[in-house]
């Protein structure tokens, strides 16, 4: 009786320890093809673009009719429409995520508050657009600018900032905030020159992610913004059309009237994702920078 | 450290807004001066799209203070990015300031004729049909013709490309080619596309595919099939044998200023007619009677 | 804040000289307080307003359709007067639905794989990699799915278009498994060790110990990342424009092209007039994604509460 008992223990044991093996191999499995297909999907933009990326095609004058134009205003407008959007999300983002992390006090107004974020987080991209388009198309009558699709973007950036900010400030430890009153500093000076100063490298971190996500976004750009550019380099002039380089991937791609669209779309992508490449790696610098010293002693 | 951030960011600040704005209002200012000067916004039409981006091109050599800015979406969005102030002049394929089958007309709005735009029905170069009838082409865009065998080609299954509503080449095919006859609306053959360039995109890239637009996009895979016996060629349309071509029009809010009239003037002259405008296949408007 | 109070209460001044300076003092502390106050509400006015707007437009939809019309019927021929706009929340909905079917057991495999299974030097390669995978923006993926999937899915179906929900719910897949996977594994690594190692000992193998004791301790963390994937995958525009289609219709299958609320306003937006029924209509549907994506952060602070 007992026996038997032992017999189907070891025959479960045994299904069970092959159902681990197969378990265990086909995450693996999974894995290994997920990482193998987004690999594949990077070497791909960047070996299909690469090639074609040259000065003149980064900072050229697009050309609607011949091939071999550039993207240099689209490229220029994503890189001003970024600034600015960053300009006027990057203080008020920190300002509230101040507000959040250290003065906020526990009532109404802070939940009403806290509700925004994140709502404002969760709204799709589009409608952040729609709102561009109608408040200074129609309301303002600005027509379709660089100055509106920045304007625009903040507000898409804002929810992002503000909750980094918070996050970071709250991993302060609450010791330094008591050294710095201690010594009599009120709650600004502590904030400005004790709290920011520990908190920023969670804040630029957040920001560039942010900042990430602002420099390839397209639905408020196209709808913001509008399609086309200036058709001149160096214009700053915020009233000047400010379609960017993800519509003129879109554009380029829909619109096969030169004979290179096809070739201006791989490189545009190709551009986009080694920005990203970048940004990504600037951010990830100082703790490669740490792993490396820590793996060197 | 932090004092650096701090002047680091509000510098940084200072530079955008100072480039931004003066520099902004430089560009203007100084524009003033000269004669033609300003900053023209073109959207609508992606038939007329070749077209206004060649003469964007052109009269910005000549007027280096013009800054203009074409993109195309389809022609109702012409008229309506007008009207809007997204735009400062709108391009369509019909003359909007009057009501068109299917879309009213719009008030306050000066039209301007600026070409003649021959459309073509376009198929993959591989596809061995030449030549469509009126009867045909409504039977394959009503969705009653579904392989390409029935009109003397391959056994293949046709699909159906369409442009969206609002499509100025839309209401031109629908009118001369179909004879008003009615698209189909769904089906797994059937798609529709917004602009011009999707249209040749997608026709490109499906050797059953079939689809139209102006002559200007015929190149590449595609080719242009015959109407009725008739090839689809500009002089088919100057000499009354081509019938599915229309007028394409420039439209302003009130009577054009500044640089839209010089815009405007610089595409009728008949140095940008003659030239560019016909190589572009499109037909002068001084050469239809 | 107590703390902070103490302070005010207590920072009367020795010296008769340092006043002026302390009332300075004090003022920029009081600015920089307004400041931060002004910044925070700004977020709470920013969403009211555009509430208000989208809502306010889109709601007049229902001054010239009925609202059984505009929600169930599947009729979208604005220049005809028949604003049914059933097709699009239908398209929506499914591609969501299918998104998350393929995207929600992938990302949950891969994040168990590299809390659970991975070695080390694997884990420092997969985390950074998804998250640059966030940031690659959604145009490429749309652009990749045009034209790597689509042609590719045209010659294992032999369809004769490929694009679709298939398609479309692919490329999103694609997109929000990053988004997925990270606050997954997020959730799985926060789950106490002890958990784990309790499980072990009691002679359980990493298959049962994992779906056991690891992804059900891991729940609450694991349904808001789900519900995070899919109001991305609800809300993106862009990519799913491209290999969507973009065809008013029920589609019969998952390769017939079709549309969904984001891509059918951003497609028609700008062909229409501001005071027009066809223009309300689409802002109702970008009011009805509001109301979609804040039932969404309800969900998550339900699912919140409760893990708490």
């Amino acid at each position: 009786m007992n026996e038997q008992i032992f017999r189907k223990y070891v025959i479960r044991r045994k299904s069970s320890f092959a159902m681990d093996k197969i378990f265990t191999y086909s995450l693996w499995l999974v894995a290994s093809m997920i990482l193998l297909l987004v690999t594949f999907l990077l070497i791909r933009i960047l070996w299909n673009g690469l090639p074609g990326i040259t000065l003149h095609f980064l900072t050229g004058i697009p050309d609607e009719i011949e091939a071999g134009g550039g993207v240099g205003p689209f490229l220029f407008n994503s890189i001003y429409i970024l600034l600015i959007s960053m300009a006027l999300s990057l203080p008020i983002g920190i300002g509230s995520g101040i507000y959040l992390a250290e003065y906020a006090p526990n009532n109404r107004l802070t939940g009403f508050i806290r509700t925004s974020v994140e709502g404002l987080a969760s709204v799709p991209s589009i409608i952040f657009g729609l709102f561009g388009y109608v408040l200074f198309v129609d309301v303002f009558q600005m027509g379709l600018t660089i100055l509106g699709a920045g304007i625009a973007l903040s507000l898409l950036n804002l929810p992002v900032i503000t909750r980094v900010t918070e996050e970071a400030i709250q991993a302060i430890p609450i010791d330094l905030r008591e050294a710095s009153y201690a010594l009599g500093a009120t709650k600004s000076q502590t904030i400005w020159k004790v709290i920011i100063p520990a908190a920023l490298s969670g804040i630029i971190t957040g920001s560039a992610l942010a900042a990430c996500r602002a420099f390839g976004e397209s639905a408020v750009i196209l709808l913001a913004g509008g399609t086309g550019t200036s058709g001149i380099m160096w214009d700053f002039n915020p009233m000047s059309q400010g379609g960017t380089l993800p519509i003129h991937l879109w554009y380029a791609q829909s619109e096969a009237l030169v004979e290179d669209a096809k070739q201006i779309a791989d490189r545009s992508a190709a551009v986009m994702v080694l920005c990203i490449l970048l940004i990504n790696m600037l951010i990830r610098l100082p703790i490669l920078i740490r792993d490396f010293r820590m793996w060197k002693h | 450290m932090m004092k650096n951030v701090k002047s680091f960011i509000v510098a940084i600040m200072a530079i955008i807004m100072f480039i931004g704005f003066s520099f902004g209002g430089f560009i203007a200012k100084a524009s003033a001066a000269s004669t033609v000067s300003g900053k023209i916004t073109i959207a609508g039409s992606t038939a007329l799209l070749p077209l206004t981006q060649q003469a964007a091109k052109e009269f910005k050599k000549e007027n280096p203070k013009v800054t203009v800015s074409v993109s195309g979406s389809s022609s109702i969005a012409g008229p309506q990015s007008v009207v809007k102030g997204a735009a400062t002049i709108g391009a369509c394929d019909w003359d909007a300031t009057k009501p068109v089958q299917g879309f009213s007309a719009f008030s306050g709005l000066v039209a301007h004729k600026i070409a003649v735009i021959p459309f073509a029905t376009i198929v993959h170069k591989s596809n061995p049909v030449q030549n469509l009838t009126t009867k045909q082409l409504q039977d394959i865009y009503a969705g009653t013709i579904t392989n390409w065998k029935q009109v003397g080609g391959k056994d293949a299954q046709i699909v159906v490309v369409n442009r969206k509503h609002g499509s100025g080449t839309r209401v031109n095919f629908q009118a001369k080619a179909l004879k008003n006859a009615n698209f189909m609306s769904k089906g797994d053959n059937y798609k529709e596309v917004g602009k011009s360039g999707e249209m040749l995109a997608a026709v490109e890239s499906n050797p059953n595919a079939i689809g139209y637009t102006d002559l200007a996009y015929v190149k590449g895979n595609v080719k242009a099939v015959s109407y009725n016996g008739v090839a689809a060629t500009t002089q088919n349309v100057v000499n009354g044998k081509y019938p599915v071509w229309s007028y394409g029009y420039l439209l302003t809010k009130g009577q054009p200023k500044g640089a839209d009239a010089e815009f405007i003037k610089f595409i009728q002259s008949s140095k940008f007619q003659n030239g560019s405008l016909k190589n572009l296949k499109f037909v002068p408007v001084s050469q239809m009677k | 804040m107590k703390l902070e109070g103490n302070i005010k209460s207590s920072s009367y001044l020795p010296a008769h000289g340092f006043k002026i300076k302390a009332r300075t003092k004090n003022v920029r502390n009081y600015l920089f307080f307004l400041f931060c106050l002004l910044s925070a509400l700004m977020l709470g006015v920013v969403l009211f307003c555009i509430v208000l707007f989208i809502g306010k437009t889109g709601l007049l939809v229902f001054k010239d359709v009925s609202v059984m019309e505009f929600f169930f019927s599947t009729k979208w021929e604005p220049y005809d007067g028949k604003y049914g706009a059933a097709i699009f929340i239908l398209g929506t909905l499914s591609l969501t639905a299918l998104t998350m079917c393929f995207a929600v057991p992938l990302s949950l495999a891969l994040a168990v794989f590299i809390v659970e299974v991975a070695p080390n030097w694997v884990k420092k390669i997969l985390r950074p990699m998804l998250d640059l995978l966030v940031g690659i923006p959604s145009i490429i993926y749309g652009y990749l799915g045009l034209t790597l999937l689509i042609p590719l899915l045209r010659n294992i179906t032999g369809s004769i278009m490929g694009d679709g929900l298939l398609a479309a719910s692919l490329v999103l897949t694609v997109m929000v498994l990053p988004t997925i996977t990270r606050i997954s594994d997020d959730a799985i690594t926060a789950v106490p060790k002890d958990l784990c190692e309790a499980a072990y000992a009691l002679g359980s193998t990493r298959f049962q110990a994992v779906f056991r004791v690891i992804l059900p301790a891991a729940r609450p963390g694991i349904l808001t990342a789900t519900v995070l994937g899919m109001a991305r995958a609800i809300g993106e525009t862009m990519a799913v424009v491209m290999v969507i289609g973009n065809t008013a219709q029920i589609p019969g299958d998952l390769l017939t092209p079709t549309a969904v609320l984001t891509s059918n306003i951003v497609m028609q937006i700008i062909d229409v007039q501001f005071d027009s029924t066809w223009n309300y209509a689409l802002y109702m549907m970008a009011f009805l994604l509001l109301i979609i994506s804040t039932l969404m952060i309800l969900i998550i602070r339900r699912i919140r509460g409760k893990g708490e």
